[in-house]
């Protein structure tokens, strides 16, 4: 029996009959008075310069009623390409009419004169001096180069140039002239102990690269906004996006307006997986739009666009090692890792040091880079960068494993840090349960007596996450019939404004149902930060939790003035406030402390909740999959899929498990279908023909095991719940791939081809 | 660049009569051809419960019922749809109480971010109405049409096989 009434309980999301009636409204189902319908005008090469842009046909299209460019952004930032353009897709120009196909016409009328480039779509070729430069010449010195210039650096201090010692390092210097990168976006360098040490001492070394593709985050609801100019200068904006008060910011920068100018309205987010916080993608441009034409405009993409132009997770190419002796240690292990980060700069290559995963590593060195290509930019998407150093990792982790001949999870589970191990960055590693995750999933799945047919096989990885942390307010008001009411800022993150009210209600004792949460715009509502980095339950969960205890402190102090005794006797249960002693039971509803409350000195009950950050404690997610590969088709099928995770505590075990269950499909899809495709001219498979997402022909059902280790500073010991179950599962299902045909795929995702052609090189006849 | 899918390339013709039944009312409008009946149901009558999630019919988040039968709206034309009779997400709830499939998608968690839910709800729906006696297998690839992004169709489908079972004891 739980101590808790409402917190920890499957209950229904407080959003669920809007939801399953199409009463909730999403971007696009805004619709003012007098709207105009946006387009955005694209350019039809990867890599071009623009030689001009002719407007004057489209303007003769009768509906058109502004056309945009860059000559039309005062503050001179950025919106539009003006010179040259880098991707398939970059906007040029924007449109808007009266009717959305009169905006597609015109904006097929705008002309546009292209000196067509040279293209680089892939990082290998795009670090050789043979690529075209994206951004100048920017070069950048890879790991072996940067020691040796180092050293070279450090010696020039104390000895003459000329010294032999540094004319020998020079000349050591020019054996590694193919370790100059060019086209490079950022660089980030990790290390700890000694890796060639580590790898002297090991038993087994095991080197491999690894290519795991740019995926789309593909939420359903393509990107939309809808802007609304007045004569006064005062801008609204309904946007879809995971973070209002981000957007608010990011247009008044953009367009140098002040912040009080301009109201951000959050609407029904249709998915966003950390890929919605965009700001001049369709924002800026509807607003702009607007102002030209002094009317409300919408621009919404469509799926196309949203392959072309959207900001999906980077690609990579990760170069691993790892020794480990042969009882089963982990040495030492060194990883160089290149980012696609398309035309700007912003992959998350400092996720390339989650090659150390919740292991013991003694020596390691990670040396990442992030790379331009012709493609869009980049963004999050659920764990950014984790999913693709976790696969390189783990499926490593698995070859070790076979080598010395010993069980994966009995590897992983030796090598796992425990509570008070040293943790790399500084402290000691806090109480999580990591070994209680992997020991859970292995009992769940059968892993200890399991059985496998021909060309059947099992895998294992494991993936770990910490959710991040934000600031936040929120109010809550008790009403004369005994409800409560919550306001806040935040945008509901499937199943977070659900996880605040049962918060609330548990607190003040009420009833789940007599508690109701609003969520205000820009202009009216605290501060609150952007949902995503898995915060919102934590940092919200945070701040109700406060708004509920400040409510609860007015309302024993009305009660003790009502009862006329000491707070200490008084006792907040079922909805009343009791007198503990009381013989016969004395008690007052909230109802009637409420409406007292109002013609009382102190006022009606106003609880205020205000959080910024704690620290938080990392998740663990582990997953088994049991798969069939079929040695002629190459098509694998998944026959078990189970997925646990170290919640800290479930709010509602009902959302929790649709968290797992969410980002672990996800993980299979990279794992198995998933890429953006790119072709001389950018992106090929900007649909969902081309570009396969799961349906649910494609998959059994995923069976989810909620662990609860707590946080001690999450609400009730909650943890980031959303992001943690994608990064294990490109492994698992390699892992699985490889014990059933004892093929290592190393290039993600493993279609069918790939399969066949590995078996081909191992002397499988088709 | 492929010219976008949401006009078919088609140019603007004169306007012409049709008459839809929409959730049991009737509506005679003026359409241009080129217009889908995603469109027609979305903007000219402003039932926006039906969702746009690709344009190309292949998400399903747009799944109407014409006559019966579950169709992408994104991939038909309005002026096709006259005479027939079309029932959206808005219709299904009657006196005030969802329909069984609505009430199984909040009772097991079958949504997440609901964009797709409307499509799943209508598709579901269609596939209950023509047999309730499918086995989840069944249902698995029936549903293959629709796409969800955040639940990974575990609850999804409980929440078809709850909603069945319900409908194959009430008749």
């Amino acid at each position: 029996m739980s101590e808790y009434s409402v917190v920890g309980q499957k209950l229904p999301r407080v959003d669920a009959v809007e939801k399953v009636t199409g009463a909730a409204q999403y971007g696009a189902d805004v619709h003012p008075a007098g709207m105009l319908y946006g387009k955005i005008v694209r350019s039809k090469h990867a890599h071009a310069n623009i030689l001009s842009i002719d407007t004057s046909e489209a303007e003769k299209l009768p509906g058109v009623r502004a056309i945009i460019t860059q000559d039309d952004v005062p503050s001179g930032r950025r919106v539009f390409a003006t010179d040259k353009v880098l991707y398939l897709g970059e906007p040029l120009a924007a449109v808007a009419a009266t009717d959305p196909d009169i905006a597609e016409e015109a904006a097929e009328l705008i002309k546009i004169e292209y000196e067509v480039l040279p293209v680089v779509q892939d990082v290998i070729e795009s670090i050789k001096s043979s690529a075209p430069r994206l951004h100048g010449d920017a070069t950048k010195d890879g790991p072996n180069r940067r020691d040796i210039s180092a050293k070279i650096k450090k010696l020039a201090d104390q000895v003459d140039s000329n010294s032999d010692e540094i004319r020998k390092l020079e000349t050591e210097l020019e054996k590694h002239t193919d370790e100059v990168y060019y086209n490079i976006s950022a660089e980030s360098h990790t290390e700890a102990g000694d890796v060639e040490k580590g790898f002297a001492e090991s038993d087994v070394v095991v080197e491999d690269t690894y290519f795991i593709p740019r995926v789309h985050q593909t939420y359903m609801e393509p990107h939309v906004s809808v802007a609304s100019a007045d004569s006064s200068g005062k801008i609204t904006v309904w946007a879809s996006t995971q973070g209002p008060f981000a957007i608010r910011s990011g247009i008044a920068g953009t367009l140098g307006i002040p912040l009080t100018q301009i109201n951000v309205i959050g609407t029904t987010m249709g998915g966003g997986f950390g890929g919605r916080f965009g700001v001049i993608i369709t924002h800026v441009p509807a607003v702009l739009l607007s102002q030209k034409s002094g009317r409300p405009v919408r621009v919404q993409m469509t799926r196309e666009e949203e392959f072309l132009d959207g900001r999906p997770a980077p690609g990579c190419v990760i170069k691993l090692k790892t020794g480990a002796t042969k009882d089963g240690h982990i040495l030492a292990r060194q990883a160089l890792a290149f980012w696609d980060s398309g035309s700007v700069s912003g992959a998350s290559i400092g996720s390339t040091i989650r090659v150390r995963g919740v292991y013991k590593i003694p020596n390691i060195k990670v040396d990442a880079y992030g790379v331009h290509t012709n493609k869009s930019g980049t963004a999050a998407y659920r764990a950014p960068g984790a999913p693709q150093a976790i696969f390189a990792g783990e499926s490593q982790l698995d070859d070790i494993a076979e080598q010395i001949g010993m069980d994966p999870v009995k590897f992983r589970l030796m090598n796992m840090r425990e509570e008070g191990d040293a943790v790399p960055a500084g402290g000691s590693e806090p109480k999580v349960g990591y070994k209680e995750t992997l020991e859970a999933v292995a009992d769940a799945a059968g892993w200890w007596d399991r059985e496998a047919d021909e060309n059947q096989g099992w895998g294992v990885a494991v993936g770990d996450w910490t959710n991040g942390c934000g600031p936040g307010g929120v109010y809550v008001s008790v009403h004369e019939d005994g409800s409560a009411r919550i306001f806040h800022g935040s945008m509901d993150i499937t199943g977070t404004d659900t996880a605040i009210t049962q918060i609330i209600a548990e607190i003040l004792t009420i009833p789940y149902e007599n508690v109701t949460i609003r969520r205000g715009d820009t202009d009216s509502a605290p501060y609150s930060t952007g949902s995503g980095g898995s915060v919102v339950t934590f940092t919200m969960g945070n701040t109700a939790k406060l708004a509920a205890e400040d409510a609860r402190r007015r309302i024993l102090e009305l009660a003790s003035e009502r009862l006329n005794t000491n707070e200490d006797n008084l006792e907040l249960r079922d909805g009343a406030v009791h007198v503990i002693t009381a013989d016969p039971p004395k008690s007052i509803s909230l109802g009637e402390l409420a409406a007292y409350s109002l013609s009382t000195t102190g006022g009606p009950i106003v609880g205020k909740g205000s959080f910024a950050r704690q620290p938080s404690t990392p998740a663990l997610a582990a997953q088994i999959a049991k798969v069939e590969v079929d040695p002629d088709t190459g098509r694998t099928r998944v026959l078990k899929l189970v997925a646990s995770q170290d919640v800290g505590f479930a709010i509602n075990p009902m959302a929790v498990e649709g968290q797992i269950e969410g980002g672990t499909v996800q993980g299979y899809a990279w794992a198995m279908m998933e890429e953006m495709q790119y072709g001389e001219n950018g992106n090929i498979n900007p649909g969902f023909v081309d570009y396969r997402v799961p349906t649910s022909a494609d998959l059994p059902t995923v069976e989810s095991v909620i662990v609860e280790v707590p946080a001690p500073n999450g609400p009730y010991g909650a943890k980031g719940v959303g992001e943690p179950p994608i990064t294990p599962t490109l492994a698992t299902m390699a892992n699985a791939v490889n014990d059933a045909i004892g093929v290592r795929i190393t290039e993600l995702p493993i279609k069918p081809e790939k399969i066949v052609d590995a078996l081909k090189n191992n002397g499988h006849e088709a | 660049m492929a010219r976008s899918t949401t006009s078919f390339g088609l140019q603007a013709t004169p306007k012409h009569p049709v008459s839809l039944t929409v959730n049991g009312d009737e509506h005679d409008l003026l359409i241009e051809p080129r217009k889908t009946l995603l469109a027609v149901l979305r903007d000219t009558i402003g039932l926006t419960g039906t969702k746009e999630g690709c344009s190309t019919g292949d998400c399903g988040a747009c799944t109407v019922i014409v006559d019966g039968k579950a169709v992408t709206s994104c991939m038909v034309l309005g002026v096709t749809a006259s005479g027939k009779e079309i029932t959206t997400i808005e219709g299904l709830a009657s006196d005030g109480e969802l329909h069984p499939i609505q009430q199984a998608f909040i009772d097991t968690g079958g949504y997440q971010c609901g964009f797709c839910t409307p499509g799943f709800i209508m598709a579901s729906k269609a596939l209950v109405d023509e047999n309730p006696d499918r086995t989840e297998e069944e249902f698995r690839h029936a549903l293959g049409g629709n796409i969800c992004r955040c639940t990974g169709y575990t609850k999804i489908l409980e929440a078809v096989l709850q909603a069945a079972e319900e409908i194959r004891t009430i008749s």
